[in-house]
């Protein structure tokens, strides 16, 4: 089957499938940090599998661990949440969207999405019979989540938002006062709010982050997820959570044990490690996809590439319209010819065919190259063009 | 302010009976705790080396979704060795976890069929897995004499009424009753003859008291139609980090892992690489254990008829399922939870008035404690 014919997640994984088959690859493609989990974390898990291996891991996590993220919540989010009831422990943050989806999502209803948006909301919208109901973003507003737009598609069958800040591909993070505007909509239309926080650790220049359920009456309607996965290097892992109020808190725990019924133990320590010791690597991390980003802007201003600033996040949604070829021709071209891999847009959207998503999820040096790849990709297919 | 639209999520929520279904602990909490799904082992130190020489080695990122290749290439080589079967790794799906293969090939292969037969005695995590998004459910009636699987003879009946997907246990999940070759054989007729898939969960075989592992699988041309799910390397001291498998064939195991990536992308690094070294001690470590288990069982069944309790019919060396005629479990359960015991009440598994204990170094206290509680 071709790439034109793939879609969302199965283009992505074929892609990454061809990835492997190149000894020299660059990847630029998947979100999953370069660096190795930090070391202390991984001494913890040791420690784990020594001392606590046989510990009983309740569906909705290790208390101590909910413990160290109401804790994580209130300090970075604002967002209070009761360890004993307010949180449930995930297998990533992936199972985390997924719970949170059905958690609210009945068959037929709809939720509103910023769009462009990573692919599985899609899927796990699917499952749960969900409709998705897309609200555009546009790149002259670095894709800006606008609510007056947002609530001209609310309908009567709309029940919940999804808010994705730092956005992914887009790398839009919402400003604190369209957040406001966004719970405003909620509470007049009496939606919930499903926010992805994933990134929040990964906004640059003067941008600011906001939670919707740090906002007041926003608790009430939303649920929150975040994963250790980006921040602390973890994605192997496997270790995120859902925050939100105790009465749906209490579905999302039924959901979860009937979709995984709990969480690894191991994984649980070390998750503790991370959020209650020392901070400094994911500060020096985040240090590195700042110089980075700047990397991969100026690269892309010295090709003439136009692209939504990425305001947080960890990659950059860069438009490739001037080539006047589908991303996914465009994506597995400098793959095959160049073995650099980015993720078409067209796999996050149908309307993005002219986009590309680049993460910065390289060293430097290899991330130079890459690039230098990406240029000589673009230059070959401009000059067949021709 | 009140938010109807959260009312509604919650009612909705508070009707759905099988998605409430609690879930039993997955591992003891402490010694006197017999209710859970699997029993604290030591954790070899080979397992511990090898799960941390991956981490400290990088291996801490993303892996493929249907689980590291030599894991699944370990699994496959264990299932063909318990069962003659031919699968291939292509034919593995790691999971985190037993419940997450229940989810999978419930929710999965199910959507290939109008309807699925289980039987009435089924692990509470088959109900919470139908809990979501509706299934036709076709309840099995099962056989006590039998501990609680549904005879052959009702399947048959079931798979002439027009039942085509079937979710087994073998052994059962509240007795250890396992299905014998003969009717293994029988449901596999009935399966070939009418093009009957069936998810069957074998988690439970490796601890069957002769040690003779009967799976649907051993059946050639089973693989074809039917999921085996179980937990991966029972006993190896695993239980809490969550590790277990699908095996099916490559056509069902497409959808599946697009849902698992869906899910979950991908089970714990640490989980896999630790399965993989318990895959490598498992030969050695588990028959002594199983032996263990079975002398404590016989002692344990001395003592049931000793104290003329009604022993559920069972052939896995962990677990014994006592039968309280006309009694509440869940009663005398919270009895014996007031001296500090804790039991699993078969009412969560759809059998109300059975109890199910661990087997272990402690479980003859309890039945002495069992026996006080129902007898005043």
């Amino acid at each position: 089957m071709s790439n034109r014919k793939k879609q969302g997640t199965s283009l992505l994984y074929q892609l990454i499938g061809e990835a492997r088959t190149y000894d020299d690859v660059i990847i630029m493609g998947r979100g999953d940090p370069d660096f190795d989990t930090p070391e202390h974390i991984v001494a913890a898990a040791k420690e784990a599998m020594i001392y606590h291996h046989a510990d009983y891991a309740p569906p909705p996590g290790l208390l101590a661990l909910r413990q160290a993220i109401a804790e994580r919540v209130k300090r970075v989010n604002g967002i209070d949440a009761d360890p004993q009831t307010e949180v449930v422990v995930t297998n990533g943050g992936q199972e985390a969207l997924f719970l949170m989806v059905l958690a609210v999502i009945a068959p037929g209803d709809e939720m509103i999405v910023p769009e462009p948006n990573y692919n599985t909301y899609a899927d796990s919208l699917a499952f749960a019979g969900g409709v998705k109901v897309d609200v555009p973003t546009y790149p002259d507003t670095d894709f800006r989540a606008d609510p007056q737009a947002v609530r001209q598609a609310v309908t009567d069958k709309t029940r919940a938002l999804l808010l994705v800040s730092p956005n992914n591909p887009a790398a839009n993070v919402i400003a604190p006062d369209d957040m406001q505007a966004m719970l405003n909509i909620a509470q007049e239309h009496d939606l919930m709010i499903l926010a992805d926080d994933i990134y929040d650790l990964f906004v640059y220049d003067d941008f600011q982050h906001a939670s919707p359920a740090s906002l007041p009456g926003g608790k009430e309607r939303t649920l929150t997820l975040n994963a250790l996965s980006k921040a602390y290097s973890m994605t192997g892992w496997r270790l995120g959570w859902i925050v939100g109020p105790a009465d749906l808190m209490a579905r999302v725990t039924e959901l979860k044990a009937a979709v995984s019924g709990g969480t690894s133990i191991i994984s649980q320590y070390a998750g503790i490690a991370a959020l209650t010791g020392p901070q400094e690597p994911v500060a020096m991390m985040a240090a590195a996809y700042r110089r980075r980003r700047r990397m991969v802007l100026d690269a892309l201003d010295a090709m003439g590439m136009k692209y939504g600033l990425p305001q947080g996040g960890q990659f950059v949604f860069a438009d490739i319209g001037f080539t006047g070829m589908d991303s996914a021709e465009v994506a597995q071209r400098m793959l095959t010819d160049q073995h650099v891999l980015a993720y078409p847009g067209s796999a996050f959207s149908k309307d993005r065919k002219n986009y590309l998503r680049m993460t910065f999820l390289q060293p430097e040096d290899k991330l130079k190259e890459g690039l230098e790849r990406m240029k000589t990709a673009m230059q070959n297919m401009m000059a067949e063009k021709q | 302010m009140t938010s109807h639209t959260k009312a509604k999520i919650l009612k909705q929520h508070q009707a759905n009976a099988r998605l409430k279904t609690p879930l039993l602990p997955q591992v003891m909490q402490n010694s006197q705790d017999l209710s859970a799904d699997e029993m604290p082992s030591p954790l070899d130190e080979q397992i511990i080396a090898g799960a941390w020489e991956a981490l400290a080695s990088g291996q801490t990122h993303y892996v493929d979704v249907p689980g590291i290749a030599p894991l699944r290439e370990a699994v496959a080589e264990h299932l063909n060795s318990l069962t003659d079967a031919q699968y291939q790794p292509t034919n593995i799906l790691v999971t985190a976890g037993v419940q997450e293969a229940r989810f999978l090939t419930i929710q999965k292969i199910s959507e290939l069929y109008d309807s699925i037969a289980v039987p009435e005695v089924v692990h509470p995590g088959v109900c919470k897995a139908l809990g979501l998004r509706y299934r036709n459910v076709m309840p099995l009636a099962v056989d006590l004499a039998r501990g609680c699987l549904p005879s052959v003879d009702c399947i048959a009946q079931a798979v002439r009424a027009g039942s085509r997907l079937f979710y087994l246990e073998s052994p059962s999940r509240l007795s250890g009753a396992m299905y014998s070759a003969d009717e293994a054989g029988a449901i596999h007729k009935l399966a070939v003859e009418y093009d009957v898939a069936v998810i069957w969960d074998q988690g439970l075989a490796v601890w069957a008291d002769s040690g003779s592992n009967v799976s649907l699988a051993a059946f050639d041309s089973s693989i074809a139609q039917t999921a085996i799910i179980g937990e991966a390397w029972p006993g190896m001291g695993l239980a809490g980090w969550f590790i277990g498998y699908i095996a099916a064939p490559a056509a069902w195991i497409a959808p599946m892992q697009s849902q698992k990536q869906i899910m979950a992308i991908c089970t714990s690094t640490a989980a896999q690489y630790a399965a993989l070294e318990a895959s490598k001690l498992y030969a050695e470590a588990h028959p002594q254990q199983r032996r263990q288990l079975g002398g404590f069982r016989s002692a344990l069944l001395e003592l049931a008829n000793e104290v003329q309790l009604d022993v559920v019919a069972g052939d896995a060396v962990n677990i014994l399922a006592l039968r309280l005629p006309g009694q509440n479990a869940a009663a005398a359960i919270a009895q014996m939870r007031r001296v500090g015991f804790e039991a699993a009440d078969g009412g969560l598994f759809g059998a109300p008035d059975v109890i199910r204990l661990n087997v272990g170094s402690s479980t003859a206290q309890a039945i002495h404690k069992l026996v006080d509680v129902v007898r005043g």
